[in-house]
């Protein structure tokens, strides 16, 4: 036997399971809003970008503030699988699978939606025959396409053990993902040779993942900080991206954590430990993206320059300001008071707390990009009375929730298709125990 | 016959309130128009006329728009019609002298505008009338000097004017700039003024050339007039085309050669990384198919 009877119990336990009748629900309902999504897609290709809300003044709403979130939800990939893995934290190791799934889904539609916003997706293909170097956004698309790629193979060679152990389970697989996992990793035999060429290439992908991952963000954060505007023309840019996306995306994996150990029963795997690691960590970065939100806001407000006065205002205590405090609210500060305390990082907690940065962060990325555009130095002169206001059309809508639950989807079929913690890992580190 | 009564003076006591609520609807005031013509002669061709029609609302002048005045050269009648005009949203219309009145014209050194407003359902009707003897500038320069005369026609003699308040000044795409720190000067006993030209260093194009005028502004006598003359005072100014060099704004053929070795070199040695771990699963795969 090659195994012990424990070993076949963790395998068992990290098997891929196939989906319950939530499950079903579930990704029924997720295919709903993405073939809703599809049709206002269809509705904005078959008439044009007029079927949305943007105009002359906000060329860029809701998609861009989606295309930021899905950016900044990405990153969290390289902060727990490769920031947490050269740091040698070792708790972290059954979260690395978790967080390489969100960050491949994220930045998979942080691609798509960039396309939904140019309007004729055939601009995409311009971009590579008529891009300038020069442009920031030359930049964002070479650095995703290379974050994709990156992510890609960050969750690929961390398989290749699993593949094998899952090539066991043909019966379970079923015929179809069986022969898929052949495809993909029949290679791996575990021999030491593979081990070390695995083992140096991911180290590899580890130092390499973050500063690809920094620049993508602080590139996007550039698209906006390289115009000159209001909110946008400052120096603090980058960093208050990059703080802000850690923050967003470890409160996606803590809700992820949450809703596959529910779904999965993996009490055992993902224990309360996790949660109360993950919440320190989600108050480090809740208190970090809160300074950068004082240092970005605070200062502006001091000075109340007459060129931003109007976007200031809007958002303090005009149009957008309850938006504005339920994403400082909501989305930074309680959720900082809750994780203060031991019983705030316990897993219910945990979670709630997980989906109130995941909303607040998204309507912080609402925040950077409306007012700025309906606040521009050059008052408006002699323009229609729509171009005044913007709340996006239901096509706009309809794309976005589209687009979040593909995402969703994505997650939820490769969690249907791979270990969603790694298997061999858990094994080894059992070993590793019990010697 | 007494129900027939009864509806007449029904019917009766109906048309009185109509015309009552009539009499009341025409005894609303109608408003006074205040109406202006000012004189124009630009570089001694053909005079104009520029109309203001305004009106009080709430102690404020205010422009009235879509007023149509009939204008006329010394006396309203048809033979003398200068013709007709509406004003636009500021409530300003003009019209040049039409040499439908060239003979009219020639009959006198001095003539009187008249601008007659019928009245409408708003308005009540209104008179203008301006009188201006006929003038003009000459303007003569010489090694930087500019003299402007200021002529009055007498009989059939153009006679020099004293006293006549003037601009020279330097014609730019935002207004006129005084050629020196004098803002105004006035016309002397040979009519003439003279000015230094102290803008030395003006930008003036590719060829140089300055636009120079001298103007006489509202003069109760003459109107307005102004003359412009051209002049070779300026700097060249040889506009630097950088559209062709290496900028961050060029096209990408264009991009400055510093960035495009960084950029490429970082973007080459990321994707180096990555195809060599792709190559690193092949060499994995084949270790897999040695076993």
């Amino acid at each position: 036997m090659e195994n012990s009877i424990t070993d076949e119990k963790i395998i068992a336990d990290l098997l891929p399971q196939k989906f319950g009748k939530a499950g079903k629900i579930w990704v029924g309902v997720l295919t709903v809003i993405c073939l809703i999504g599809l049709f206002a897609y269809y509705r904005q290709l078959r008439y044009g970008l007029i079927v949305t809300a943007m105009r002359d003044y906000v060329s860029w709403g809701i998609y861009i503030s989606n295309f930021v979130f899905f950016v900044a939800i990405s990153l969290v990939g390289s902060l727990i699988t490769a920031i947490f893995r050269l740091a040698g934290v070792k708790w972290g190791a059954p979260l690395t699978r978790i967080a390489e799934i969100i960050a491949v889904a994220a930045i998979i539609f942080a691609s798509l939606i960039i396309i939904v916003d140019m309007g004729s997706p055939e601009r995409f293909y311009y971009l590579f025959t008529h891009g300038r170097i020069q442009s920031p956004i030359i930049w964002d698309v070479i650095v995703i396409t290379t974050y994709f790629f990156i992510s890609i193979l960050l969750l690929y060679y961390p398989l290749l053990p699993d593949i094998k152990i899952l090539l066991r389970f043909k019966q379970k697989s079923g015929n179809g993902l069986h022969k898929f996992y052949n495809y993909i990793g029949s290679f791996w035999q575990g021999t030491p040779a593979q081990f070390k060429l695995s083992e140096k290439a991911i180290n590899i992908l580890c130092i390499t993942i973050i500063p690809v991952a920094f620049t993508i963000h602080t590139v996007t954060s550039w698209l906006f900080a390289t115009t000159y505007r209001p909110g946008w023309d400052s120096t603090n840019f980058g960093a208050y991206f990059i703080a802000g996306a850690f923050l967003v995306g470890s409160g996606a994996v803590v809700v992820a954590m949450y809703v596959f150990r529910k779904a999965y029963h993996l009490e055992k795997y993902i224990t309360e430990i996790h949660f109360e690691k993950m919440g320190r960590v989600v108050v480090l970065l809740s208190l970090l993206y809160l300074y950068f939100n004082m240092n970005e806001f605070l200062t502006p407000f001091f000075k109340m320059k007459k060129s931003e006065e109007g976007y200031l205002n809007g958002l303090f205590s005009g149009d957008f300001s309850v938006v504005f405090w339920f994403a400082i609210l909501i989305g930074i500060i309680i959720p900082v008071v809750i994780l203060l305390f031991r019983q705030g990082r316990k897993p219910l907690p945990m979670f709630i707390v997980g989906i109130m940065v995941i909303v607040g962060a998204w309507f912080k990325r609402y925040l950077i990009v409306t007012p700025t555009l309906l606040n521009p130095f050059l008052p408006m002169h002699d323009v229609p009375a729509s171009y005044h206001h913007y709340f996006p059309s239901w096509e706009e809508w309809a794309i976005t929730m589209g687009s979040l639950a593909g995402a969703l989807l994505i997650i939820t079929i490769l969690a249907r298709i791979f270990p969603i913690i790694p298997i061999q890992e858990t094994l080894t580190e059992q070993h590793e125990k019990a010697i | 016959m007494k129900r027939l009564y009864k509806n007449f003076s029904a019917l009766l006591a109906l048309a009185l309130v109509f015309a009552g609520y009539n009499t009341f609807a025409q005894a609303t005031p109608k408003g006074d128009l205040s109406i202006a013509i000012n004189y124009f002669v630009d570089n001694n061709t053909v005079p104009s006329l520029l109309v203001r029609v305004k009106t009080k609302v709430n102690g404020r002048f205010q422009p009235v728009e879509g007023v149509s005045v009939n204008l006329f050269l010394d006396k309203d009648s048809a033979g003398t019609a200068i013709g007709r005009v509406t004003t636009n949203r500021k409530g300003e219309a003009s019209i040049f002298i039409p040499v439908s009145v060239k003979k009219q014209w020639a009959t006198s050194v001095k003539h009187t505008f008249l601008a007659t407003f019928k009245g409408d359902k708003k308005y009540e009707e209104g008179k203008a009338d301006l009188t201006v003897a006929r003038a003009k500038i000459v303007l003569t320069t010489a090694d930087k000097t500019i003299t402007a005369t200021v002529l009055e026609l007498k009989d059939t003699t153009w006679t020099p004017v004293k006293g006549v308040e003037l601009k020279i000044a330097i014609k730019r795409l935002g207004g006129d700039l005084p050629v020196n720190e004098t803002p105004t000067f006035t016309t002397d006993s040979t009519g003439q003024a003279s000015a230094d030209f102290k803008r030395l260093g003006m930008p003036g194009g590719k060829s140089g050339n300055l636009t120079l005028i001298a103007k006489v502004e509202d003069n109760e006598l003459y109107g307005n007039l102004s003359v412009e003359k051209t002049v070779n005072w300026g700097v060249k100014f040889t506009p630097v085309n950088t559209f062709n060099n290496r900028t961050l704004f060029a096209t990408r053929d264009k991009a400055p050669i510093w960035l495009q070795l960084i950029s490429y070199s970082i973007l080459f040695a990321v994707w180096g990384v990555l195809v060599f771990l792709v190559f690193n699963i092949i060499k994995i795969r084949k270790i897999g198919g040695q076993v």
